[in-house]
């Protein structure tokens, strides 16, 4: 790989932090809206549920997200705060459906400590002001003034140092806070301020509770009439306000949610570590509190955020599980609960662990994640790529063409597969006991090649071969008709539809025949200057039958041509430039709009709009999709229409939000595809790829296919074994009503259904760590090998842990090694035939030894010790990059001939490293938990030992993604001849359910790119008046400096959905064609 | 516990009314367009480029009670403002 790199989301964040409901879009229109880190997504409620509006990328990690209503404003606004500091209010304009930023600004202090509790970003419930705590010992105050605008920030000190929460009270006169938080005793107390905006200080407020619950963290401001506020403990819930104090008690719970039911503020609902929801009931009289209720109401995702929608339909934003949209019934189900799920959103979130591997063995890697924590975590399969599920296949060697047709024009199932050799055709039927089998029909040629195949009106079906047009009555299958070809022509190529036949003969004859009831009529003849390579009359207006339109592919001068029916007027003449003719064209139309598309005979593909009414091409786009020729054919699924463009590199080209997207199909050549929707294959396809004839059906269009293994406990660590065809899990399961509250397992998995087959538990105390499949010199078995830590609450750091070393016999965990270390293991890794154990401070090489009574033992060969904890390890050859907890990285070296591991380098930067991957032999990226990636490189060529023995940091790059891990691979297939297939990746998974790629590049692209990327800047802006270069600044406590050999791809990438005068724009400051722009960065999305 | 339970919100009836449970194994995949804004609105007006006032709380604290000071000065001169205006003025002039 290189230091040029290019990184860029292949899964977007779906953890979900934040979550609130008004009238964002319009006066009338109710809006969840909910944030995953640095998105938002805006829904619109509906009577058909949730209905997405928007994506939103913000340049920033969010830390608060609040709607408000302005004074005499009709609809609310949406304030945003970011973790590094920057805030802005946005406004939605319903005319142009565009994001406004009504005011924006930087809340950083030049000094101060960050909070340790998180930001807290507040509103005043009249808007008199917007309060933030991010630093301790400190207020910040933004106040509006009476017209809504917001005015110059300043701090206010606030005595309390540990904060848990700050609110705003409801119904006070001056803009009122109560702070819970904790002294020095670890006694949590609330306390009351009355912010004086004209003397920018605190008040002492009217009302203080000291001597909290110990667990008390949350607070819940209560609106008029009550007022007042609920503080949420772990045993206790308590209500209180200047005049009132009621307290229940509660089953010991952590509460990590809470959401308000009514605008009076009566009932909540919570939801706690387990994802039980309670709802939450304040019971009073004329406005009095007189007591509060609780009661289960039953189990969700655990909850990270709650909203109620509408109608007893509540959104739970989780963290550690699927997202969920619940109703809350009113009587309880069988199982006493009286949450239904309706709907689930997918969360990946936390990634703390994966592995890529091929199941196929095509070259595409699948990752499995550990997703999801405690109750909710789950395994992944995580896919690129549209899967064919094969229903049958038969061996057919030297497939020409495939149809399928209907026994009648009305019958909704097709009968017959038309399949096409070069002196031959052959007809495939299903018989009664739904198997295919060949078949006649009568009036067919069968002894020629068909040219083209389709379903006619009055129950007839059209054959063309090269000789003649048959029409063939699809009840008696006896001909009714033949259209000869004239004397000393042959019919090249042909299509047709329901009524419209079009050839083109030798010579670049263009001949049209309309279909009659038993005849076929010739309308009318062009005579074009060229061969003819291509026609499509796919019908696209509004009659499904007949086509206004045929579009015309030209040998010779390279052309597309549209010629109106039925007088085969040239209407619209397209040079494709280049010396590649065009293969294969089609009419198409997705989401209401027009397409030609065109092949070449070089696996590109030419996409077109077109005009229906002029017949005029416009926005022209080039995409290389294989380097084979390409064949297009519509087909349908899920009621919506697609392209299949088989070649060498099969694709299903599809519209998403009005634009035109390439999905790989997961087979590796395909010469022909038809849609074959019979009876026993519903919505399937025909599929003529490598000698053989495939019946399946088709996945979901998308790009990403995410299957779901829900354990019901948390998998932390995960490896496959190939020879063995599993996998193991480190997992830990928590125990509710046991002594020990967790218990930690290897599981053993089988790699096709998931399914537990055995499962080896640890000691109590003891995490597992670290988990690898290896082999070792001298022995051919594979092995898994476990890492260990014994976790005991009276230490800091655990100083005992285990190496386990496991051999899977018939389906079992069969342990075959046990080996005490000094500390926990970290990290395991195969290292020249030996393992290498990253063990606390040191790192520890063993040998595998083989003792006299043939049994085996992990031997101590050497080790290396200098990390303060050795975190992350990969190795190359003989070189062993280390992540440090706080080191950053450190390059050691294994010594054969002494047996010894030394120091070779470091970088002095203290940098606190969360995972760590080898690009290439001089390279290593590193992710520290500040959300950087950087890269360091060894530096052979220095002159001095000091200069050897120093890791050059060479590229640093902002990514606001906490990465848990790197695997070298790819998501995508690779074809060894595509430019892309080149290009080497590296996949990570992070907190926030990112799966995201880096890819290498070749300088040049780079540049290039980079060039791409500094023009984007300028056209794409920043949602919230945020900067995009900042954004990408690398950032730590220590220092901000720009991103350098790291380019944001999902930027890049947006180029595509810029419409066209933006891409002309860019084009033209970057002086290259926007169908060059298209191709190279289409071709860079099929990265991931 | 009826009541506890009964008459949840509505703001729109219509909302969720046509919604059914869909099949838990398979999860929402409806994806909203990703939004790129290329208007120049996402800038705010420039009056409302918020930047935290620079004044330091000591400094702003101190400045605060000098003024408490002379408060009690000005309630006992009548004509202290115009003093204050004149004196100014002076300032002003000497230079």
């Amino acid at each position: 790989m290189s230091v040029w790199n290019y990184v860029v989301t292949a899964h977007k964040p779906t953890n979900v932090t934040h979550s609130c409901v008004g009238n964002f879009t319009a006066p009338q229109e109710l809006n969840l809206i909910v944030a995953k880190c640095t998105r938002i997504e805006i829904h619109l409620l509906t009577p058909q549920g949730l209905q997405p509006m928007l994506d939103v990328p913000i340049y920033g990690r969010i830390a608060t997200l609040e709607l408000f209503r302005s004074h005499g404003e009709a609809q609310d606004f949406l304030f945003i705060a970011t973790e590094r500091y920057k805030f802005c209010v946005l406004q939605w304009d319903a005319e142009t459906s565009e994001l406004i930023t009504r005011a924006m600004g930087d809340v950083s202090d030049r000094i101060g400590r960050p909070t340790d509790n998180g930001q807290i970003g507040i509103i005043d419930p009249d808007c008199r002001l917007i309060g933030l705590h991010l630093y301790d010992g400190l207020f910040k105050v933004i106040p509006f003034d009476n017209k809504g605008q917001l005015k110059e920030a300043f701090n206010i000190r606030l005595e309390e140092l540990q904060v848990l929460d700050i609110k705003f009270l409801y119904g006070c006169s001056k803009p009122t806070i109560v702070v819970l938080y904790q002294d020095n005793k670890d006694a949590r107390h609330v306390k009351t301020y009355e912010v004086a905006l004209k003397d920018k200080d605190f008040v002492e407020g009217p009302w203080t509770q000291n001597n909290l619950d110990n667990g008390a963290d949350l607070l819940i401001p209560v609106p008029p009439p009550l007022c007042g506020v609920l503080i949420i403990g772990e045993e206790t819930i308590v209500y209180c306000s200047a005049n009132a104090f009621k307290a229940i008690p509660i089953r010991p719970s952590i509460t990590k949610a809470y959401g308000r039911v009514d605008a009076d503020g009566s009932r909540y609902l919570l939801g706690d570590h387990a994802g039980l929801l309670h709802l939450l009931v304040i019971t009073h009289e004329k406005e009095k509190v007189t007591g509060l209720k609780i009661e289960l109401l039953g189990e969700t995702s655990i909850a990270s955020t709650i909203s109620y929608l509408d109608n007893a339909v509540v959104y739970i934003g989780s963290s550690y599980g699927d997202s969920q949209l619940i109703k809350l019934n009113l009587q309880p189900d069988a199982k006493g609960s009286y949450v239904e799920v309706l709907e689930r959103y997918v969360n990946l979130g936390p990634i703390v662990d994966f592995c890529i591997f091929d199941l196929e063995r095509q070259g595409q890697g699948q990752v499995v994640t550990c997703s999801g924590a405690y109750k909710d975590g789950s395994l992944r399969i995580v896919r690129n790529g549209i899967g064919i599920n094969e229903q049958a296949s038969v061996e057919l060697q030297g497939i020409k063409g495939m149809w399928s047709l209907r026994s009648s024009t009305d019958d909704p199932f097709d009968t017959f597969l038309v399949v096409s050799f070069i002196s031959e055709t052959r007809i495939l039927a299903m018989n009664l006991e739904d198997e295919l089998e060949e078949t006649e029909i009568e009036g067919f040629c069968s002894q020629a090649q068909t040219l083209f195949c389709h379903d006619a009106i009055y129950n007839q079906l059209v054959q063309v071969t090269s000789s003649s047009v048959r029409l063939v009555s699809s009840t008696t299958r006896e001909m009714r008709y033949e259209w000869n070809a004239p004397q000393g022509y042959s019919l090249n190529v042909a299509t047709a539809n329901a009524t419209q036949v079009l050839l083109a003969t030798g010579g670049g004859h263009l001949v049209y025949l309309e279909i009659g009831d038993g005849t076929l009529t010739e309308v009318k003849h062009a005579q074009l200057e060229y061969e003819i390579s291509c026609l499509d009359i796919n019908p696209i207006g509004d009659n499904p039958n007949y086509s206004q339109l045929a579009a015309v592919g030209m040998w010779t001068d390279i052309s597309v041509r549209i010629f109106s029916l039925p007088d085969l007027n040239l209407i619209t003449k397209e040079n494709l430039g280049g010396e590649i003719i065009p293969r294969s064209v089609l009419l198409c139309a997705f989401e209401g709009i027009s397409y030609l598309l065109c092949a070449l005979g070089d696996g590109h593909l030419l996409n077109f709009l077109l005009n229906m009414s002029t017949g005029e091409l416009t926005d022209r786009k080039k995409v290389s999709l294989g380097t084979q020729p390409i064949t297009l054919r519509t087909f349908s699924s899920k009621n919506t229409t697609h392209v299949f463009a088989a070649s060498d590199r099969p694709t299903v080209i599809y519209s998403s939000n009005k634009k035109l997207l390439y999905s790989n199909v997961n087979l590796k050549e395909v010469s022909h595809m038809c849609p074959f929707n019979s009876a026993a294959f519903p919505d399937s396809l025909a599929i003529a790829k490598e000698g053989e004839l495939t019946i399946g059906t088709i996945d979901d269009i998308q790009k990403l296919h995410i299957r779901s293994i829900p354990l019901g406990e948390h998998a932390r660590r995960i490896c496959h074994q190939e020879q063995s065809r599993t996998f193991a899990i480190c997992s830990l399961k928590n125990q509710s009503n046991a002594e020990e509250s967790e218990m930690h397992f290897i599981r053993l998995l089988d790699d096709q259904t998931f399914d537990f087959i055995s499962t080896y538990p640890l000691d109590t105390f003891e995490y597992g760590c670290s988990i690898l499949s290896c082999s070792f010199s001298d022995d051919t078995n594979v092995y898994y090998c476990v890492g260990t830590a014994y976790v005991l609450p009276e230490e800091n750091e655990p100083t005992k842990g285990r190496i386990l070393v496991f051999i899977v016999e018939d389906g079992k965990l069969q342990l075959i090694v046990e080996k005490e270390t000094k500390g926990a293991v970290y990290s395991l890794n195969a290292f020249n035939g030996k393992l290498l154990a990253a063990i606390n401070q040191k790192i520890q090489l063993y040998k595998w030894m083989l003792r006299d009574d043939g049994t085996r033992e992990l031997q101590s060969e050497c080790g290396h010790h200098g990390h303060i904890l050795a975190l992350y390890v990969q190795t190359r050859g003989d070189f062993i990059v280390v992540g440090d907890l706080m080191k950053s990285f450190s390059l050691l070296i294994y010594k054969h001939e002494e047996g010894a591991i030394e120091e070779r380098a470091r970088d002095y930067n203290a940098n606190w490293m969360s995972a760590v991957e080898i690009l290439d032999d001089d390279i290593y990226l590193g992710a520290e938990n500040n959300f950087n990636l950087f890269t360091v490189r060894k530096n052979s060529e220095g002159a001095t030992d000091e200069e050897r023995g120093r890791l050059e940091v060479v590229g640093e790059y902002h990514l606001g993604e906490f990465v848990n891990r790197f695997r070298h691979g790819s998501l995508v297939m690779r074809l060894p001849d595509s430019d892309v297939g080149q290009i080497p990746t590296v996949i990570f998974g992070t907190v926030n359910g990112v799966i995201g790629v880096i890819a290498s590049l070749p300088h040049e692209q780079y540049v290039f790119l980079e060039k791409l990327q500094t023009n984007l800047r300028r056209v794409i802006k920043g949602v919230g008046g945020l900067n995009h270069e900042q954004w990408r600044s690398f950032n730590n406590e220590k220092k901000t400096v720009d991103a350098k050999n790291f380019l944001d791809g999902d930027l890049i990438e947006s180029f595509l959905d810029l419409n066209r005068i933006r891409m002309d724009e860019i084009s033209k400051a970057m002086s290259v064609s926007v169908e060059e722009l298209c191709k190279r960065v289409e071709e860079l999305t099929r990265l991931h | 516990m009826g009541s506890m339970f009964g008459d949840f919100p509505s703001f729109d009836p219509h909302n969720f009314s046509q919604l059914r449970p869909s099949d838990p194994s398979n999860p929402s995949k409806m994806t909203p367009a990703t939004y790129r804004p290329t208007h120049n609105r996402t800038l705010p007006p420039p009056d409302q480029v918020i930047t935290t006032e620079a004044k330091n709380i000591l400094v702003r604290n101190i400045c605060q009670r000098a003024e408490e000071k002379l408060r009690p000065k000005r309630a006992a001169s009548e004509n202290l403002i115009p003093e204050h205006g004149s004196k100014q003025l002076r300032a002003s002039t000497s230079h």
